[in-house]
């Protein structure tokens, strides 16, 4: 066999098969895998989060959903891979709050508007989260061992992200100083307090078993309720604090996504949340199935970008 | 002054290390952060300099000592398979978001196979144009179908 | 734990994980027995298969090719006399020899057997020591880190065979690879000359693969051209034997099994020293406890048992480290560590805790391999000649084409490739100009986790004398200095000695 007329051969074939998918694109979307970027590590809490989920997206559109994890520099990786993919309906990017929070660090150049919002799939509620080394029973323990000696008392935390940003909400509305030591992403913080090397972190609720066997320690969650989860956690409200704080995370396309595309998605997504399946693998993630149609979270979206503008700006972390 | 490969190396280290030791003044300082982001690069950058230092040292000590004797530097060049080597695969890596994995792929086994070891009779074309084949086509299966890996596609082929 | 195990070797058999952890066990023999493949390339043409298996099947697939990797370089070893992977130079002292001599089937099995046994030792510590080392883990906090990260360099830097200073250029090398790119603290930008390209920093696994693929296939590429070696035999040898003989010869020098076997371990569990100075030291200390040192080199048994034993017990000792401290032992650990983080899985001292299973599992394969390994040699020791043939025409484009598949899919994007390219010529590179690799991987491995911890251990308190006060932390630095020491005093010892001879490229 001929390699070079093979190559020709197969070269013509490729053109050909390339020229009727741009054709037929628009007519049946979709037909052929869909890749969604995760711009995180398998297995991090995102990840977990968007696997269960294409599954069901995947029933939905009748087409595979892969996940691509596009990791590094905070996120923007992913960010940045996703915006300058083609608008065609075939990459879509599974995001959460970080996007806000890097951009007005200066850390990334990618904004939310970069991309048309396609539906929000869950929220994950924070948890104040305190070592077994450390002697407070309660929040009313830990504000007044923390007045006494401010600035001392360590947190661990992904500095200019969700959990620095949750702590640091704290701080301020109880009028206590703690003193911030880089941990990133949940493992290497739960090494750090599980051994006593830091004496509060941001976690959720699936250290629940680590709580429950005693090697750690709950301290209030940020949810407007209790949960059912765990019931005896107060919520940051009941303490007095005026703090809600959740981990919401989304679908978005890049922006010029035709828009029957879009509504395609849309529809498959508010479909694939409301599956039995996917809400109890939430449940056991700490997570609520939090949806909203791609209007709604369009304006939801503009409201948190605002919220964590503001509370970058109270940081003063504020880069933009 | 003799200078051998050891000296050459040292000194290129030295003076990467050097260039790149001012650099990290110009790095912004961060708040909540005691040290700033070029601390630790500095440690690392001057132990790098400092070992340049020392190695282009000794190779010119060593040289100074062997005196006449002293083998002049002789620059040993890459063979030339070795160059080829490393301009098909840098082709290949080109090519790939080009002409797509399976294509870009073929070709390179291909011409990799034919520039290693240029084949002599029909039946070497014949096993050059195989194992070409069934790489492409093995891998691309194994990937793309079993395991969920989603290969580039070619930007020009589309396909 | 015993029951664990049990659960452990029960879930292994089943089909799902038997199959990709016999695949990588016939893959290590095979990658093993090739001269010039060495198992960190084949674990890195392995890498790629296991994205998208579940990560217990990746693991087995990866721990197979590990323990066969072993054993399959003593048949090249013993029958062309080139040790089919640098774990096994050491066995072809004596099994070339000894094969040579007529007793080919004798050389192969007392290696096999050697690495059965010797693996069997090195696992027992495994399953023995992981758990406990971890729990101990749990206390390092970012000084105790920081300080193990320094003795881990320290000694690879020293032991680096060309000279001192070249290994701790080697290491800044690796340790400057991770800080280009952004911080790990702020995300600020450093050293990426306004680049997106370089401003999204180095992968390690891209890296890794690219410095080693390259190094070792365009160093196979320029022998290539060099005269080829004496080929083997012609006629194909006879590899029957008595197997409860040799398991016999084996088991009457317990002595010797236990202690190579005990060096291996203890090989393994240092960071970067690796199997072929496991093999090596075995293999010497063999000859000086033995009462026939003279024989040696003239197809003595002890020889092979004492390599081959302490190169398989070297990976259980490994993979001790990387499952207590999340540090891999040598490049062959750090692929099997990307993997994990791959599949989400921190090693570390909550990896007993977190995924007892997938811990269990690991025990389970490891043990398993051994077992498999025995069998893949039997069934096709005489095939493994005909692959050992294999043109290196046909294998240099597969073995690439597989490297390109493993970067891009890391992270699906073509940054990744870019990455291996440019670091398969800066690696080239760097071992025609005699520089050590294996500092510059364990700098490359280690350079954020150094960084990170140094600034962590600041951020928590700004006392810097707490990496001194502290016991295990200064007990650390207090090694890492003697280790320094060590080596500048064997350097200047054997200073006069040293002749110009290059060395072979550091695997």
């Amino acid at each position: 066999m001929d390699t070079r007329r093979t190559a020709i051969v197969l070269a013509a074939l490729g053109t050909a098969l390339g020229l009727s998918t741009v054709a037929a694109a628009q007519s049946q979307y979709p037909e052929r895998p869909i890749k969604m970027i995760v711009p995180w590590a398998a297995g991090g809490d995102t990840d977990n989060i968007f696997r269960p989920f294409a599954a069901e997206l995947q029933k939905q559109l009748g087409q595979p959903v892969v996940i691509a994890n596009v990791t590094g520099a905070s996120g923007t990786a992913g960010a940045r891979e996703a915006r300058n993919s083609p608008a065609d309906g075939y990459t879509l990017y599974a995001v959460h709050d970080y996007i806000h929070l890097t951009y007005y660090a200066g850390i990334s150049d990618v904004k939310y508007t970069d991309f048309e919002p396609i539906c929000l799939v869950a929220a994950t509620p924070s948890v104040l989260t305190a070592s077994p080394k450390t002697p407070w029973k309660s929040w009313q323990d830990l504000a007044e061992d923390a007045k006494k000696r401010p600035g001392q008392i360590t947190v661990g935390a992904t500095l200019g992200s969700t959990s620095h940003i949750f702590p640091a909400m704290i701080e301020k509305a109880s009028g206590v100083k703690f003193k911030y030591v880089s941990y990133e992403g949940l493992a290497p913080r739960m090494n750090a307090i599980l051994g006593g090397h830091v004496d509060l972190t941001d976690s959720n609720l699936t250290q629940k078993g680590s709580v429950e066997a005693g090697l750690l320690k709950f301290i209030a969650i940020a949810s407007e309720q209790r949960t059912p989860e765990a019931p005896n956690v107060p919520t940051l409200k009941e303490l007095g604090m005026n703090i809600v704080y959740e981990v919401v995370r989304g679908v978005m396309a890049p922006k010029n996504t035709p828009a029957a595309v879009r509504q395609r998605l849309d529809q498959a997504c508010t479909k694939a949340v409301t599956e039995p399946a996917f809400a109890a693998s939430m449940k056991a993630q700490g997570t609520a199935v939090a949806h909203k149609n791609s209007a709604d979270y369009a304006k939801f979206l503009d409201k948190i970008d605002g919220d964590n503008k503001a509370i970058m700006a109270d940081l003063n972390l504020l880069k933009r | 002054m003799p200078l051998g490969r050891d000296g050459i190396a040292g000194l290129i280290a030295a003076a990467l290390g050097l260039v790149l030791f001012v650099q990290t003044f110009a790095f912004p300082q961060m708040p909540l952060v005691p040290v700033g982001p070029g601390f630790y690069p500095r440690i690392v950058l001057a132990a790098m300099v400092l070992a340049g230092a020392g190695l282009a040292l000794q190779d010119w000590r060593a040289r100074r000592g062997a005196g006449a004797e002293a083998e002049p530097l002789r620059l040993s060049l890459p063979g030339r398979l070795v160059l080829a080597g490393f301009a098909i695969v840098a082709a290949y890596c080109a090519l790939l978001p080009v002409l797509g994995y399976r294509l870009a792929t073929l070709l390179f086994v291909a011409i990799f196979q034919a520039a290693l070891e240029w084949p002599r009779q029909a039946r070497d074309w014949v096993w050059l144009a195989g194992v070409a084949l069934a790489t492409t086509v093995v891998t691309y299966l194994m990937f793309e179908s079993y395991l969920l890996v989603l290969l580039p596609r070619g930007s020009l082929t589309g396909w | 734990m015993i029951d664990l195990l049990a659960n452990g070797l029960v879930q292994i058999v089943q089909w799902k994980y038997l199959l990709p952890l016999l695949l990588g066990t016939v893959a290590g023999v095979i990658g093993g027995a090739l001269p010039g493949v060495t198992i960190t390339l084949t674990i890195i043409v392995v890498l790629p298969f296991t994205f998208g298996l579940d990560p217990l099947q990746g693991l087995a697939a990866m721990t197979g090719v590990y323990v066969g990797g072993s054993a399959g370089g003593l048949v090249t070893a013993c029958l062309l006399g080139i040790p089919g992977t640098p774990s096994a130079i050491a066995t072809t002292f004596e099994g070339f020899p000894m094969a040579r001599g007529g007793q080919p089937g004798r050389a192969i099995w007392l290696g096999v057997w050697a690495s059965f046994f010797g693996g069997l030792i090195g696992g027992a510590f495994l399953i023995l020591v992981t758990g406990p080392l971890a729990k101990i883990a749990l206390a390092f906090g970012p000084w105790e880190y920081f300080s193990l990260f320094i003795l881990a360099m320290a000694m690879v830097a020293g032991l680096a065979e060309a000279s001192l200073l070249k290994g701790v250029i080697a290491t800044a090398i690796g340790l400057l690879i991770t800080v280009i790119g952004t911080d790990p603290i702020m995300a600020v930008p450093r050293f990426n000359f306004g680049s997106e390209f370089i401003g999204a920093g180095f992968p390690f696994l891209p890296v890794l693969i690219g410095i080693f693929a390259f190094a070792q296939i365009m160093t196979d590429i320029e022998k290539m051209s060099a005269p080829k070696m004496a080929g083997a035999a012609g006629a194909a040898p006879s590899l029957r034997v008595a197997h409860l003989k040799v398991i016999g010869e084996i088991l009457s020098r317990p002595f010797l099994l236990l202690w190579s076997s005990l060096v291996g371990i203890v090989i393994g569990v240092l960071p970067a020293i690796g199997g072929s100075a496991a093999s090596v030291l075995a293999y010497d200390q063999a000859k000086k406890f033995s009462r026939r040192p003279e024989k040696f080199g003239s197809g003595v048994p002890e020889g092979i048992i004492a390599s081959e034993s302490s190169n398989n017990a070297n990976v259980g000792g490994s993979l001790v480290t990387i499952m207590a401290f999340g540090i891999p032992g040598d490049a062959v650990t750090a692929v099997m560590l990307g993997a994990m983080t791959i599949h989400g899985i921190t090693s570390g001292p909550l990896f007993m805790v977190k995924h007892s299973e997938l811990a269990y599992g690991i025990y389970a394969a490891y043990i398993l391999a051994h077992v498999l390994m025995v069998a893949v040699v039997w069934v096709c020791a005489l095939f493994l000649l005909r692959i050992v043939n294999v043109r290196l025409a046909v294998l240099a484009p597969v073995v690439m084409t597989l490297c390109v598949i493993g970067a891009y899919a890391l992270n699906n994007t073509m940054q990744g490739v870019y990455v291996l390219l440019l670091f398969g010529v800066i690696g080239y590179v760097l071992v025609k100009a005699g520089f050590p690799l294996a500092p510059l991987i364990l700098g490359l491995i280690l350079g954020d986790q150094i960084e990170i911890n140094l600034i962590r251990a600041i951020m928590t308190d700004d006392n810097p004398w707490l990496f001194v006060t502290r016991p295990i932390s200064g007990g650390l630095l207090l090694a890492a200095a003697t280790s320094v020491g060590l080596a500048v005093w064997q350097h200047l010892r054997h200073q006069k000695k040293v002749a110009a001879a290059e060395s072979e490229p550091n695997f």
